[in-house]
């Protein structure tokens, strides 16, 4: 029984998605970050990685989930996915009408979508990845200084979400990366490093004892209010939580 | 062994919070004196009694019932976040983000001393995390801290309403400033434990600023505008989230004879308001909500993210307006609400127009026909007497029968005589020029007209011309046994040009 | 952090030390390889059976850290010191928390091992388990932490019956579902 095991395991990994996803490379660097590394005013420092071009779809994570049925909906432990976890589709293991598989998936919790990176030998990128991809617009790296950069972030941030998600198919960036704004919420890796106080007009550091090391991360550029909607509202997120607009793409170290 | 090691841990847990904060640990206790009084705690009503109570709430502009109940409960409050695409205008949309559904959010009625228990959800197809920072709330961010809620969650927290007052709740979540300026904001009643008077109409208003990249209505869909908002610059200015929401068939409602009573917000983010309503008095305001009332106040100052309670007596039937006085608001961005009041007129009070009757200003005469007939006969050298005279008669009416009257019989005792003058005619004789610097640089002292002395002032008509006071001037030397004459333009030019005679020396 | 795929699969496909299937809401689901100060290592999951409190530290940490480690001890004591309750404390920092450390660690503390396990994870692996307790943390780039503080309590099937912030001093509700749960 014990032998057979990791025969079991290398069968189920390699039943993993067959089509490799794209990865386009990004050159890392330093990068001013809205949540600076010491909590004051540190640049974050990047290496060099890959990211995902697109977010993980609904027909991948459906292709993920047959090959990796402890993942279907009614088999998920809670510890790792709440009620709502993949509710958009019609069922376990179908996608239906409403779930196009062009659609970037949603309803899934950080387990899952680490668990599904697993599966393309990637990982979730951190946030100051994230953070630096999302930055760049067609021409530029980064475009945070344009007016219309922030303009596009925040169109989609004042449309109410009761339309059905559109499809992946946004403008490239100059990465290759499309899709980081106005889709989805997506998971980082450290989602649950964001330390900022859930009562966002407390400037000097939360509850010093609750976060102690140097209080709660206070956030720079705060007319860069684009990028704070995003680090607020991951850091109203467990592991476990799903909403109809978190989705999550994949990344790799160099 | 356990009172050392606990010992150990109060005194590291003091080391640990000075290293954490800089400051030391030892509180020192302020010395007491004898004079002042230390401020005094609210009552404390004590622990919940009863079964629990589930509030109602209710979406603007109408206000839960009154409460009916002399202890303090627990009062189980559930309110969900709701992002939502509606009218802000006619033909111009916006999205909103909404506890309730509405702007302002429901509105929440307890009693001091209720332990409310709050919960706070988040709509699944919420985009936005949200939480709430109920001014009513004492406690770490009003609640705030304890209530960031993720869309498709539900969060809840409890605390006890120590004071009574009208309260403003908005959510905290950043940027706060955006949340509130999408409406996140309503208002939490906190009776005093006797609670209010009774009326007849109890209303919810509240006012907000509304900042879009377009136009003050400008058709189709408008996104917020950050900027405008930075800047203070609203486009719309509105009670109760949308042009219209108190007007027309959604106007507030009462009757003659009836008292009412609204609960008036300001949700801002940005604009105090100057609250008004056109044609009413308010009898009593709770300024701020604050316990104590002012009375008799016609504008009351409504703070951003405060709230008053003003109330007032319905005399006559009418549409009372209910503005922001800061006026442009009100007509070119919105703020503007009706109380129709109906019901049996009652003139003792207000009776309406009485008399609409002709008030002659300066140039009074409707029809200055001969004036300007004069003004070309002039201009073609052709001006007659017989113009003067008529040009003269239609200045005359307004200009200077105001004093000396229609007749020229002039006021006894006041106004000199105009008819059958000596003076006139003394000085249309002798000093014809005295006679032409009267109109000119007026007349101030004694004078005797017709063996009557006078002595007023008589200010200078600066703004006759000189063709004017020559026909003026004309007319009156042939009117009322006056003896007759003429006076032209280059006579008076002349004068003009001379320095004004000294006022006559008073005695 | 290449486990959640093969331990789920590894559930899924039976262990040999679980009698009964795990509870749906119990930690023990994510079957993250411990090592302990003394170097011994083992899933999460071996813990089964006994009630636990977990909290996670660093040993380079010289403010909060000790006092969660002084409060769980204090909890024990107010809880009338159970034979049948772990003290478990993972560190967030595994590149230089090694079983050395942790070993002087727990000496330097004076922690009774009979029930103390002080423990890390593979690298990788630490955010998933800190997601797990709804731990927060960040490292600061001058390899010092800023983390949340959190103890939380595990019945014997690993499902959170008690959580407490409250560090420096024994959290009255706490010790009463210590109590409660692991009797005296």
């Amino acid at each position: 029984m014990r032998r057979r095991l990791p025969l079991l395991l290398l069968g189920l990994l390699l039943a993993g998605p067959t089509l490799a996803a794209d990865y386009a490379p990004l050159p890392g660097g330093t990068f001013a970050s809205v949540l600076p590394a010491d909590g004051k005013t540190a640049p974050a420092i990047l290496k060099r990685f890959h990211l995902r071009t697109e977010p993980v779809t609904n027909a991948e994570f459906h292709a993920f989930v047959k090959s990796h049925p402890a993942w279907r909906r009614d088999r998920v432990p809670s510890v790792f996915a709440d009620g709502r976890y993949l509710s958009q589709w019609a069922a376990p293991d179908t996608l239906g009408p409403t779930a196009l598989p062009r659609q970037p998936v949603t309803q899934v919790s950080w387990f899952a979508a680490q668990a599904y990176c697993e599966s393309e030998h990637a990982r979730l990128p951190t946030w100051y990845e994230w953070e630096y991809a999302a930055a760049a617009d067609a021409t530029r790296a980064d475009a945070r200084s344009d007016p219309a950069w922030r303009e596009r972030v925040l169109a989609w941030y004042g449309r109410p979400s009761n339309d059905a998600l559109p499809a992946i198919g946004g403008t490239r960036d100059v990465h290759g990366v499309r899709d980081l704004n106005g889709l989805v919420w997506e998971w980082v890796e450290d989602f649950n490093a964001m330390m900022t106080s859930a009562d966002s007009r407390e400037q000097d550091g939360a509850d010093k004892l609750k976060f102690c090391g140097a209080g709660a991360i206070s956030m720079e550029q705060k007319e860069n209010y684009a990028t704070l909607m995003r680090v607020a509202m991951l850091s109203s997120l467990k592991a476990t939580d799903t909403t109809a607009n978190l989705g999550f793409r994949c990344a790799r170290s160099d | 062994m356990s009172r050392l090691l606990s010992t150990m841990l109060a005194a590291a847990g003091m080391l640990a919070l000075a290293a954490c904060t800089g400051k030391q640990a030892a509180d020192v206790a302020l010395p007491a004196t004898a004079a002042a009084a230390p401020l005094s705690a609210p009552t404390d009503f004590g622990p919940p009694q009863g079964q629990p109570i589930h509030a109602v709430l209710t979406s603007p502009p109408n206000v839960p019932p009154a409460i009916h109940r002399n202890y303090p409960a627990k009062v189980i409050v559930e309110l969900e976040v709701i992002e939502k695409e509606m009218p802000i205008s006619e033909g111009v949309s916006y999205t909103y983000w909404t506890f309730g559904g509405t702007v302002p959010g429901s509105f929440i009625r307890v009693r001091q001393g209720d332990t409310v228990e709050f919960h706070l959800k988040n709509s699944p197809t919420s985009k936005m995390p949200h939480n709430i920072d109920l001014h009513g709330v004492t406690g770490p961010g009003g609640g705030a801290a304890s209530s960031f809620t993720a869309p498709g969650h539900e969060s809840q927290f409890t605390f006890k309403a120590l004071n009574q007052g009208i309260y403003v709740y908005h959510c905290a979540t950043a940027p706060v400033g955006m949340h509130i300026a999408n409406g996140m904001y309503g208002l939490i009643l906190v009776e005093p434990p006797e609670g209010l008077p009774k009326v007849d109409h109890e209303y919810y208003v509240m006012q907000g600023d509304f900042y879009t990249t377009g136009k003050y209505r400008e058709k189709g869909h408008q996104p917020f505008d950050m900027d405008k908002a930075i800047d203070e610059r609203p486009t719309y200015v509105l009670f109760n989230g949308h042009e219209g929401s108190l007007t027309g068939d959604k106007a507030l409602t009462a009757k003659v004879g009836q008292s009412v009573r609204l609960f008036v917000g300001n949700g801002g983010p940005n604009l105090v308001s100057s609250f008004h309503v056109i044609g009413e008095i308010f009898d009593r305001v709770q300024q701020e909500g604050g316990l104590h009332p002012q009375e008799n106040v016609q504008t009351t100052l409504i703070p951003s993210g405060g709230a008053a309670i003003v109330e007032f007596h319905t005399d006559v039937p009418g549409s009372y307006v209910l503005v922001d006085h800061s006026i442009f608001r009100a007509f070119n961005k919105g703020a503007m609400g009706i109380l129709k009041v109906d019901g049996p007129e009652n003139k003792a009070i207000y009776s309406g127009k009485e008399v609409d009757s002709v008030y002659l200003g300066d140039r009074a005469e409707p029809n200055l026909h001969a004036v300007s007939t004069a003004a070309k006969a002039n201009a073609a050298g052709t001006l007659s007497k017989e113009d003067q005279i008529a040009a003269g008669k239609q200045l005359f009416t307004g200009t200077c029968s105001v004093c000396h009257q229609a007749n020229g019989e002039g006021l006894p005792g006041v106004f000199p005589p105009l008819a059958k003058s000596d003076l006139i005619a003394k000085l249309v004789k002798e000093d014809k020029n005295k006679l032409i610097g009267i109109p000119l640089h007026g007349l101030t002292g004694k004078v005797t007209v017709n063996g009557t002395e006078y002595n007023s002032v008589m200010p200078p008509m600066t703004q006759l011309t000189d063709d004017e006071v020559s026909n003026l001037l004309t007319y009156v030397l042939n009117s009322w046994g006056n003896p007759g004459g003429q006076v032209t333009k280059d006579e008076v030019s002349k004068v003009r040009a001379q320095p004004a005679p000294a006022p006559a020396a008073e005695h | 952090m290449k486990r959640l795929l093969l331990l789920l699969a590894l559930c899924l496909a039976g262990t040999a030390h679980a009698a009964s299937p795990l509870p749906t809401d119990s930690l023990y689901q994510l079957a993250v390889p411990l090592t302990d100060q003394d170097g011994h290592s083992a899933p999460l999951a071996t813990r089964r059976g006994t009630p636990q409190i977990v909290s996670m530290f660093y040993t380079s940490c010289t403010m909060v850290c000790p006092m969660i480690i002084d409060t769980m001890k204090a909890t024990r004591h107010a809880a009338g010191e159970p034979a049948q309750l772990g003290l478990l404390a993972v560190s967030f920092d595994p590149e230089r928390d090694n079983v050395d450390a942790l070993r002087r660690y727990a000496a330097g503390h004076k922690l009774d091992m009979r029930y103390w396990t002080l423990a890390r994870t593979q690298p990788q692996d630490t955010r998933a388990l800190a997601a797990l307790l709804g731990v927060q943390y960040r490292k600061l780039p001058d390899g010092d932490f800023n983390h949340s503080s959190t103890l939380l309590l595990l019945d014997g099937e690993g499902r959170i019956v008690a959580r407490s912030s409250i560090i420096g001093r024994t959290d009255p509700e706490f010790v009463a579902a210590v109590r409660k749960l692991a009797g005296s």
